[in-house]
């Protein structure tokens, strides 16, 4: 069995290698290029760092805000598509809702919000909302179905009203979690946010390809310095905030 | 105190989990469930307070229905009967002192309650029922960072705040170390001697039930096979409780 699933799985990744032109002598007359690309960057020009800063600020404003909005919009989505809290006929089309949207990525929604309401940060705002609230509706959904019965019996036991229980009972259970996937989302949206500028919706993205547009490799490189450091120090502050909740 | 007539219990999808009980517990009573896993012990508790929904039947506590009670008349009546759980079942990210204020959410507003504020009477009644378990001094702790025999007394502790006329508790000590299940019983014990608070508790071990109880009822598949004092607990009655070992 095991081993008839090592030959499948061997024959796929030849195949694969051929139809996407893997070919490992072609990279390797290509590292000269890419060293020449690199060297082509230094040193960075450290002029266009004012604008790589405000590009990279634009960024996490439009990751901060959109994943901000999409963890209140997602509350009720999590909740309607958790198998436990949710009836069959309000689950399954929750769950699918979910799951069709999830598949596609915010650098698409962003092509949409372009055409939608224009160049600029805010279709960008509109793309993080939009991938973000479905995704996060889906770890919700997780959390709340991985919840334990226990300590909810036990303030229902104690008389205690629909809301109480959700207090008492659920929202100490499930608050943390949520806290963290937001966090977690968070991270990857300033990522994600990092390339929304390729396709016009803002941030340090529009910089970063109107450089290496221009040929001007030193400014770019500026710009590529700028967004690894603003990766760096929101995932450090986020990971920081996680471990805390936990 | 708790009067219970055919008691009918039918859990999906189709196992008869109690086949009509009846039985009348008068108040002061200690009475101590026996029976092996799959008997219906536990269901029998639970639909005590409609944890689980009795199929058919009625179960009155403290003079009123709780069967057929609507909302509002269902949680008045839940607010009369603590329950003690074989998981202690406490939310544990929250302090002790707030798990045991939980057992006043039946008596405050709804809505202060989820703000946070509780009554002074409240948080000092919390901390009475904090200090007949002997753990007032832990009030501040997080409930996950005690031990399982002190988590269990946090519980009792919370049943006790809802000043309840009758207490459950399901199984209380077969989650902890059998050197704590005395410590755990003899509070019990003192509820019931003190207070006069009815008490229905679940057991497996047949010595403690023998070595605490005022009444044995044991339950062998969903019916009551045997009712009455400890004394007259004989080889015979334990051999109709338990069976020979087969299950049948």
């Amino acid at each position: 069995m095991t081993r008839a699933a090592l030959f499948v799985a061997v024959i796929v990744l030849a195949w694969l290698v051929w139809d996407t032109g893997a070919d490992p002598v072609r990279l390797a007359r290509g590292v000269p290029w890419i060293l020449d690309f690199i060297r082509r960057m230094m040193p960075p020009d450290l002029r266009v760092l004012p604008a790589a800063l405000l590009g990279a600020l634009k960024t996490v404003e439009i990751a901060l805000l959109g994943t901000a909005v999409a963890a209140v919009m997602a509350l009720p989505l999590g909740f309607l598509s958790a198998r436990n809290v949710a009836p069959g006929p309000v689950f399954y089309p929750a769950r699918a809702v979910l799951n069709f949207f999830r598949s596609v990525d915010t650098l698409v929604y962003a092509l949409v919000f372009v055409a939608a309401v224009g160049l600029g940060p805010f279709p960008g705002v509109l793309a993080v909302v939009a991938y973000t609230t479905t995704s996060l509706a889906k770890l919700y959904s997780e959390a709340v179905e991985g919840i334990d019965p226990g300590p909810v019996d036990a303030i229902t036991a104690t008389g205690a009203t629909r809301l109480q229980i959700l207090r008492f009972g659920v929202m100490p259970q499930i608050l943390p979690l949520f806290l963290s996937y937001v966090l977690y989302r968070l991270e990857s949206n300033i990522r994600a946010a990092t390339v929304l500028g390729f396709v016009g919706a803002g941030g340090i993205g529009f910089y970063l390809q109107t450089y290496l547009r221009m040929i001007d490799y030193p400014a770019a490189s500026t710009v590529l310095l700028v967004t690894v450091a603003m990766v760096m120090v929101v995932d450090a502050i986020s990971s920081r905030l996680r471990d805390r909740l936990v | 105190m708790i009067e219970v007539a055919g008691l009918r219990v039918v859990l999906p999808p189709a196992t008869v989990a109690l086949h009509g009980i009846d039985l009348v517990v008068r108040q002061g009573e200690f009475v101590v469930v026996l029976g092996r896993s799959g008997a219906g012990k536990t269901t029998f508790l639970r639909s005590l307070n409609r944890l689980v929904e009795p199929t058919a039947g009625t179960v009155r506590v403290a003079g009123r229905a709780i069967t057929g009670a609507g909302a509002t008349e269902l949680r008045a009546v839940r607010r009369q009967i603590g329950m003690v759980f074989q998981q202690f079942n406490l939310v544990r990210r929250a302090s002790v002192l707030e798990n045991v204020l939980a057992g006043r959410l039946g008596y405050v507003p709804s809505v202060a309650s989820v703000l946070g504020r509780f009554p002074q009477t409240d948080l000092e009644l919390a901390r009475t029922c904090l200090a007949q378990v002997g753990l007032v001094h832990l009030a501040d702790r997080r409930a996950d960072t005690l031990s399982g025999g002190e988590q269990q007394r946090v519980a009792i502790a919370r049943a006790l705040a809802q000043r309840p006329a009758v207490i459950l508790a399901d199984e209380p000590t077969a989650s902890l170390d059998p050197a704590l299940t005395s410590s755990i019983m003899d509070i019990l014990k003192t509820i019931n001697r003190e207070h006069g608070l009815t008490l229905v508790v679940s057991q497996h071990q047949l010595e403690t039930a023998l070595a605490y109880a005022t009444r044995i009822v044991g339950f062998r598949q969903g019916r009551v096979a045997f009712d009455g004092p400890p004394a007259a607990v004989t080889p015979a009655v334990v051999q109709a409780i338990y069976g020979d070992g087969d299950g049948r």
